[in-house]
């Protein structure tokens, strides 16, 4: 069970350098090939062979579904999903069901919490005060779930969602905030498992103009960095490294 | 609480004859928030100290859990199941996970007593 630790052979060393966050920009990655990336990231970060790592990227329309394999809350037969050009996914993340597609920004951050001293709750709250941050940046107000309703809202539309799963104090998967995805494919599900509520998008929430999905991304990934308070931020430049994992099937 | 040995991973273990049961500390439920999903493992099949046996879920995030000791699952406490809330309402008694019948007694002897553990919380709740 991971709280947090003060690891003492550690502690005061990595408490006080100056922390360092490295972000790998990956564009578009099919849902499947981010999941073996982030185990590989996973063991590597445990072993301390890499710094905190966060992922910036997209995916092509993909259902998911998190530990509890909530799938009656996908709302058409699984065989109707190649006609709409969607796959599904069962994952170990907690959270519901969701959907992932183009113009959906998503975050996959892989870091020590003992690093930082958090546990769940305070990770996942700090990652909600990433994207309202980031939300506010084009005056839209969004706020915090209510108890049970983790994720991003602006007013009882949601407009950005969090499922995370954390292993041996490494974290994975991550949050996903809707720039201006196709809303369609929300339908197909019940959002959450949240019935009653809509979903939304920054498009649809703000009256400024949206730049470039580029400067969009790391606008984000700055107000991620904020938030967790890193002093470093590296941008590494080939994403080939990090996608070039051994694909051997 | 009296009687428990703790592992800095924040799960107890209360060693009775043959059996230990075994769970997560108040500390550790407290950092969770409320847990709304409990995984665990099927009856005679093994854990290993330090080594992850199951996973708790709670405002989104699936945390997995460590076992502290090695053993064989003798039990598992099918009321997680319908309630997960008994984990944050009861740690110790209600919210109990597992019951392992101990493959090595020595294991208990490195972990922390009730003092050094409600000591250990407190550096690391001030570290932060």
């Amino acid at each position: 069970m991971h709280v947090h630790c003060s690891m003492k052979c550690l502690t005061d060393l990595e408490m006080r350098s100056p922390r360092t966050l490295e972000v790998w920009r990956l564009g578009t990655v099919n849902y499947l090939k981010s999941l073996k990336i982030q185990d590989k990231l996973v063991s590597e970060r445990k072993a301390h062979q890499i710094p905190d790592t966060l992922l910036s990227l997209q995916h092509p329309p993909t259902y998911t579904l998190g530990k509890r394999r909530t799938d009656h809350n996908l709302l058409i037969p699984q065989s109707e999903l190649t006609k709409i050009g969607a796959e599904l996914h069962y994952t170990q993340r907690g959270g519901d069901i969701t959907f992932h597609g183009p113009h959906q920004a998503i975050l996959y951050p892989i870091i020590s919490l003992r690093g930082i001293g958090y546990g769940a709750r305070n990770y996942v709250e700090t990652l909600e005060r990433s994207m309202i941050e980031f939300a506010s940046m084009y005056g839209v107000k969004a706020r915090p779930g209510n108890k049970c309703e983790t994720g991003v809202w602006v007013g009882d539309r949601k407009i950005g969602a969090i499922g995370v799963r954390i292993s041996s104090g490494i974290t994975s998967h991550g949050l996903a905030f809707n720039i201006d995805p196709d809303m369609k494919y929300f339908e197909h599900i019940v959002p959450c498992g949240i019935a009653d509520k809509e979903v939304t998008s920054l498009k649809r929430e703000t009256d400024d103009l949206l730049p470039s999905e580029e400067v969009v991304h790391e606008q984000l990934i700055t107000c991620f960095a904020k938030a967790f308070s890193y002093d470093d931020v590296v941008w590494k430049e080939d994403p080939a490294v990090i996608l070039d994992t051994k694909d051997n099937e | 609480l009296e009687g428990l040995k703790y592992a800095n991973s924040h799960e107890w273990v209360k060693h009775e004859g043959s059996v230990a049961t075994i769970g997560i500390t108040a500390h550790a439920q407290e950092h969770l928030g409320e847990v709304v999903f409990v995984e665990l493992p099927e009856e005679n099949t093994s854990v290993s100290k330090e080594k992850n046996f199951g996973a708790v879920e709670s405002v989104k995030a699936t945390s997995e859990i460590l076992s502290p000791i090695s053993g064989e699952v003798i039990e598992v406490n099918k009321k997680l199941t319908e309630s997960p809330g008994l984990i944050n309402s009861s740690p110790y008694e209600d919210g109990w996970m597992i019951k392992v019948k101990p493959s090595s007694p020595a294991e208990l002897e490195s972990l922390m007593g009730p003092k050094e553990y409600t000591k250990f919380c407190e550096d690391e709740d001030a570290a932060h």
